[in-house]
């Protein structure tokens, strides 16, 4: 697979830079003001849903785990949607339902959301890649899950299907060795969760989760054969969780050295920019961030009118 | 336009071939709908519409469900036969939370079409988990539709309309009436409309309130309590989601009396909501408690005539009626 050019570098160092100075942000704002709801911070891990956006279309569908925000920033969303809806505005990209477990949406963008209940995206993209397949659409979906989330059985149940007909479908697991603080060997059958396609007889790729490239040339690889009608791959993203499972966790079930060996991503990925690109960018990704917390602090608060809204469609 | 006499899961299964005419976003998933389905709904299906919109599936039912929700969501109109609605609680989460709540929680006001398709009730000795009533869980949890045929003309009827619904349908198809036979309209534009009720028998001394298999039951026990001056009315509810109040309250109101009859369980089933809710709207056009009827609170036999002695029989409707006039 050919590495991105340097347009599409910059773009994913873009959405890398503001899914980090969001991360940033977030820490901050859940310590210092009023927070309604559970943040799950993703900083340290940012390079696997942007390297994994970047090798897809812009009509391929994602349906993502909650930690972080990089799935949506690395989809297209912009960051006041995002923001609005982490402070409980009516300009948030859910209109006020809010809150620290995202729910954000844009079909228009391929982000189909996110399913509290982990597991739920299993089946759920096998549905959008079944609508492709019948629809000969050329669209590939992609389901994305912790490495905790691979016990759940909506996992083997949805790929014996997907195998069987050939579904476009990703599984891309972001193991951060972690279930809030059960470690993955605790409760795996294997260390590496990648190491499960095997039994499925489909492609299983460990991949560097810190090298956003790495990521990218694995999912540009699983979605051409997925387009090709060669069905599911499974890839696994190894990545850091630099913090607590949600913002405030005392982790003390975690090494105090656990970040000896961290590597960021943003750096390894900055290293491959030229020039100055990479502070140019971040400057300019954190100017956003700041335009779009003043926009989403100054939006009206989520009323009562939404409880009763978008239960039924009337057409 | 004509019509035909036809069983109840027949009926069922030309409304949706009718449908998926109409509309190739339609696809149909289950376990042996390939080769016509357990119960005959979907004969002939594949033969018109090919593999690629009649997909059979493994004991897979979180999948199922989860399927039919990531499909309506990415815009096709999938239609789930879950076997069994006891196969419900397997696929909670996908059905409660995902088909029901998911534009919800994302905040989206956009159509989303599904048929979940529940065979619900007794059929003569299938057993505990094979016989549950499963509705109330529709009725309890909010963002689905519920509908519960109890002729072949509803059955088809319901199934275009929930078809043609820009919001999850759960479609309880009783199996204790999936080989009755009556007559069905056969013009592809006949729909039945979600959320509205039919009276199927006027009378003027009560109203029983029922729904699915109890309705060939409460029409003839009515028919025995004539003998006697007692005057029921019948009025077969169809969509519990939506309930149509209206209709309801209208019966209540002018026959004074009420009973709700259905096959689920008695305790915290369909009708303590309806019963709760007509004393709440109509107490003082009442002029007795609202009773109910459903199955003990035990689970069900697999011997077919004890699994009949725990439901609502003929005879325990009309006496049940005896005691309302009575009040
Ligand atoms: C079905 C379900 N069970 C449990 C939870 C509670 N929960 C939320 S996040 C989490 C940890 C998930 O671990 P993993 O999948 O590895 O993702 P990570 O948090 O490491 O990103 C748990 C247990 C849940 N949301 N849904
Ligand atoms: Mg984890």
């Amino acid at each position: 697979m050919p590495a991105p050019e340097s347009a599409l570098l910059e773009q994913m160092f873009h959405r890398m830079a503001v899914s980090r100075a969001i991360e940033r942000l977030m820490l901050r704002h859940t310590r210092e003001e009023r927070f309604s709801g559970w943040w799950h911070p993703g900083e340290g891990q940012e390079a696997a849903p942007i390297g994994a956006t970047a090798a897809l279309r812009h009509d391929d569908y994602v349906w993502y785990q909650g930690r972080g925000c990089a799935w949506a920033i690395g989809k297209g969303m912009d960051p006041l949607p995002i923001l609005g809806d982490l402070l409980g505005k009516m300009n948030g990209a859910t209109r006020g339902k809010g809150g620290g477990v995202p729910h954000w949406a844009d079909y228009s963008l391929g982000i189909m959301g996110e399913g509290a209940t982990l597991g739920s995206v299993y089946p759920l993209a096998a549905g959008s890649a079944l609508a492709s397949k019948i629809r000969k659409d050329g669209r590939v979906s992609i389901a994305d899950f912790g490495d905790g989330t691979a016990s759940r059985g909506t996992f083997h149940e949805t790929m014996m299907h997907a195998v069987a007909w050939k579904l476009p479908l990703i599984y891309f697991c972001e193991n951060n060795g972690l279930l809030v603080g059960t470690r993955t060997e605790q409760v795996s059958a294997s260390a590496d969760i990648a190491n499960l396609a095997k039994g499925y007889g489909i492609p299983g790729v460990v991949v560097d989760g810190q090298d956003a490239i790495a990521v990218y040339e694995a999912t540009s690889e699983a979605a051409a054969r997925a387009r090709a009608g060669e069905g599911p791959t499974l890839i696994e993203a190894k990545v850091t969780r630099k913090h607590g499972h949600y913002a405030g966790d005392p982790q003390h079930y975690r090494d105090p050295d656990y970040l000896k060996d961290y590597r960021d991503p943003v750096d390894i990925l900055a290293a491959r920019l030229s020039g100055n690109a990479a502070a140019r960018i971040i400057e300019q990704a954190d100017a956003e961030v700041a335009a779009a917390y003043e926009a989403a602090k100054a939006a009206p608060e989520a009323d009562v009118s939404v409880i009763e809204r978008d239960l039924y469609h009337v057409a | 336009m004509s019509h035909e006499v036809m069983g109840y899961n027949a009926a069922m299964g030309l409304g949706l071939v009718e449908e998926m005419r109409r509309n190739d976003s339609i696809f149909i998933m289950g376990q042996g709908v390939v080769t016509g389905g357990w119960f005959g709904m979907e004969k002939g299906l594949v033969a018109e519409f090919g593999t690629d919109r009649v997909l059979d599936c493994g004991i897979a039912e979180a999948f199922e469900a989860g399927l039919a929700a990531g499909a309506a969501i990415a815009g096709m109109k999938p239609v789930i036969n879950m076997g069994f609605g006891d196969f419900a609680l397997i696929a909670g989460d996908e059905i409660y939370h995902k088909l029901a709540k998911w534009r919800y929680m994302h905040g989206l006001d956009v159509p989303m079409t599904a048929v979940i398709i529940f065979p619900i009730g007794a059929m003569g000795g299938a057993g505990p988990e094979h016989s549950s009533c499963t509705e109330v869980l529709g009725m309890h949890f909010p963002g689905l539709k519920v509908v519960v045929p109890s002729t072949a003309a509803d059955a088809k009827g319901l199934m275009k309309a929930a078809l043609r619904e820009p919001n999850p349908v759960l479609f309880h198809s009783v199996q204790g009436l999936g080989w009755t036979r009556s007559d069905v309209p056969l013009d592809p534009d006949f729909v039945v409309p979600i959320g509205k009720a039919a009276t199927r028998r006027a009378g003027q001394d009560l109203t029983i309130l029922t729904y699915g298999s109890m309705v060939p039951r409460a029409l003839e026990a009515a028919e025995r309590l004539a003998g006697e001056g007692i005057d029921a009315e019948i009025v077969d509810l169809r969509t519990l989601v939506p309930l149509d109040w209206d209709h309801a309250l209208e019966s209540v109101t002018r026959t004074h009396r009420a009973m709700v009859v259905h096959e689920a369980f008695r305790t915290a089933g369909p009708g303590a909501e309806i019963a709760a809710q007509i004393q709440e709207r109509a107490f003082f056009d009442l002029e007795a408690p609202v009773l109910r009827l459903g199955a003990k609170d035990f689970p069900l036999c697999q011997i077919a005539e004890l699994e009949q002695a725990a439901i609502p029989s003929v005879d325990a409707i009309a006496a049940e009626a005896r005691r309302l006039a009575a009040i």
